[in-house]
């Protein structure tokens, strides 16, 4: 074998086996959508979910060449794209019926806790290759869940649209244990998602109250969060809003959104 | 016969401050009434901050609204002389929900101070004079019912279609809002919001209150008297606008009391259009401070929808005044 043959072979085994294969990705699923929109060459990128081009899920640029889809099979079939990427639950039937013509369909798991934020990240770099934002994530991620839990030493409580308020077995409520508080929500035994009154949000009296996007356009669904019996808590800075993208996307934002906790918590304990 | 309607009448009056008290101490959350009380409005206990921000002002709230809606009422069905007259039923509330959404979704924010009633109202103006103009002067019931049922199907058409295309996450979901209302988390700024709107409206209505008794005779004998020219049903449908728009705006539509309040009322004022907007007002704050009462205590912090909860309180009501009606009465 010639010495350039070698080089170029060598070259080739060192590249991750999906940089190589993918080309084409289209992408049937909002928070996947993001996540190559800010980790993999927009040359790649083939095709995204339609709510990516609303401004109000946009997170990343959005290459002029990029077709923005809504999860129909047909759509993505002229494309020819080498990997379709799909969430755990929408576009299933599209999913199925791409399958069966013989394409590239691979399902990532959608996160709703740290451990399932960690598998969904290992699924997407078995399937993209290691990506050096994705590795980054990762390690971040890796840290935080080999870090021991903090004894919490302030008290939060989150009001989210249609007074919906998280409880144990929600991501959110790890960040907010995780970051040295203590979630009310979790205590008064609510699992995963349940509702609280403005009044018991006041009776609770938390050290910080977490909003939970909503700031930009109108909604009723928010109105709790503008009710003047908050405002002690917005003038004395004992607030912080969670991003909407950890709603839909939290591999974005996670490792962000704890820090911040982190900081408002130390800042609390700094006070006191 | 007199004196027993007055003594219904007294009751109703007596009622609405026991109800004020029983709505202070509805809640998910076990206040002291009496601590919170002697604390004051400036205080930040939690039991004052719950009594001050948020039960006195959703109670106030309750009773503005409720008194906006049957009086609206009383004075819509004096002025078409249609029993199924109603502000929701023929578009008012539609028209000014409408407008609510045009602004506070693809305009200005919730605290666009007086533009959001405003505008309301001029939702709720356009659409009865819409209905008024397509039914035609001294309309027939069916005829009116069918414009009104009309222009109210369209606007809640377009009200659909403007969430539908709202940048708001929640868009689908508010319609379920602004169709059967609610008065849960809000304060004393939607109160003062509404507050001088539907004053200037019952002044209004009240002004207009000879206008629909002397209709009660019929339009040429109205006219005979006096009460002739555009001046008059303009005067009334302003003040109906201006109460229901105000009251649509911060509440969303609340079905049934315009509706059912005035049939209730009238044998206690002797069908009396002019005294019926008054007991209405009184009447329908009751009733929607009841409705609110049984959405706070049964309901909880997944609450029911109002306009649902008037529903169900108000149509065995209108129930027994069919049957009452089809023993000979006059409804």
């Amino acid at each position: 074998m010639h010495f350039a043959s070698r080089i170029l072979l060598l070259v080739v085994l060192a590249l991750p086996p999906a940089a190589l294969a993918q080309q084409r990705i289209a992408s049937l699923n909002l928070c996947l959508d993001q996540i190559l929109l800010r980790w993999v060459d927009p040359q790649n990128i083939v095709s995204v979910t339609w709510l990516s081009g609303e401004d109000h899920y946009r997170r990343a640029p959005l290459p002029e060449h990029v077709y923005l889809n809504r999860a129909q099979a047909e759509e993505l079939l002229p494309l020819q794209p080498d990997l379709i990427l799909v969430g755990q639950f929408g576009a299933q039937r599209a999913a199925q019926r791409l399958r069966d013509l013989g394409l590239n369909v691979v399902a990532i798991p959608d996160a709703y806790s740290l451990e399932q934020l960690r598998d969904q990240l290992s699924a997407l770099e078995t399937t993209l290759g290691q990506l050096p934002p994705l590795q980054k994530q990762k390690r971040q991620l890796a840290k935080l869940l080999a870090a021991p839990l903090p004894p919490a030493q302030a008290s939060a409580l989150i009001l989210s649209a249609n007074n919906i308020t998280y409880g144990d077995g929600m991501l959110e409520h790890q960040l907010l244990e995780r970051a040295g508080f203590s979630n009310l929500a979790a205590q008064q035994g609510v699992k995963q998602l349940g509702r609280v009154s403005l009044e018991e949000v006041v009776a609770a009296q938390p050290d910080l109250l977490v909003f939970y996007g909503g700031e930009k356009d109108f909604a009723v669904a928010h109105l709790a969060t503008r009710h003047p019996a908050l405002k002690n808590y917005i003038d004395s800075g004992r607030i912080y809003t969670l991003p909407e993208e950890l709603g839909f996307c939290p591999a974005l934002v996670a490792a962000e959104v704890l820090e911040q906790l982190t900081d408002k918590r130390k800042s609390f304990v700094d006070a006191q | 016969m007199l004196t027993r309607s007055k003594f219904v009448l007294a009751i109703l009056f007596a009622a609405l401050p026991l109800a004020l008290i029983a709505a202070l101490l509805s809640g998910p959350v076990s206040v002291d009434l009496g601590a919170a009380l002697s604390q004051g409005w400036h205080s930040d206990s939690s039991d004052a901050v719950i009594l001050w921000q948020l039960r006195l002002p959703r109670a106030l709230l309750a009773i503005l609204v409720g008194a906006a809606l049957g009086m609206g009422g009383a004075a819509m069905q004096g002025m078409l002389r249609n029993p199924l007259a109603e502000p929701a039923l023929l578009g008012v509330s539609s028209g000014a929900a409408l407008a609510a959404i045009l602004l506070l979704y693809y305009g200005l924010a919730w605290q666009s101070g007086w533009l959001l009633p405003a505008l309301a109202i001029f939702g709720a103006f356009c659409a009865v004079a819409c209905v008024w103009m397509l039914a035609g002067r001294g309309a027939s019931a069916s005829r009116l019912v069918l414009a009104g049922v009309a222009i109210n199907a369209f606007l809640s058409a377009l009200m659909a279609l403007a969430l539908n295309y709202a940048p708001s996450m929640f868009a689908m979901q508010e319609i379920v809002f602004w169709l059967l209302g609610s008065l849960a988390n809000r304060g004393w700024d939607q109160l003062l919001l509404a507050l001088p709107f539907i004053l200037f409206g019952g002044i209004l209505l009240y002004c207009a209150r000879n206008y629909l008794r002397a209709l009660s005779l019929g339009e040429d004998s109205a006219a005979s008297l006096g009460f002739r020219g555009r001046r008059y049903p303009l005067l009334v449908l302003l003040g109906i606008a201006s109460a229901v728009g105000a009251a649509v705006a911060v509440a969303g539509t609340i079905g049934f009391v315009g509706l059912v309040v005035p049939h209730l009322t009238r044998p206690l004022v002797k069908q009396d259009p002019g005294r019926l907007l008054w007991s209405s007002a009184l009447a329908g704050a009751l009733l929607l401070l009841l409705a609110d009462i049984v959405v706070i205590n049964f309901v909880g912090a997944q609450e029911l929808r109002i306009g649902a909860v008037t529903a169900f309180i108000g149509a065995p009501f209108f129930f027994w005044l069919i049957v009452s009606a089809r023993r000979g009465q006059q409804l």
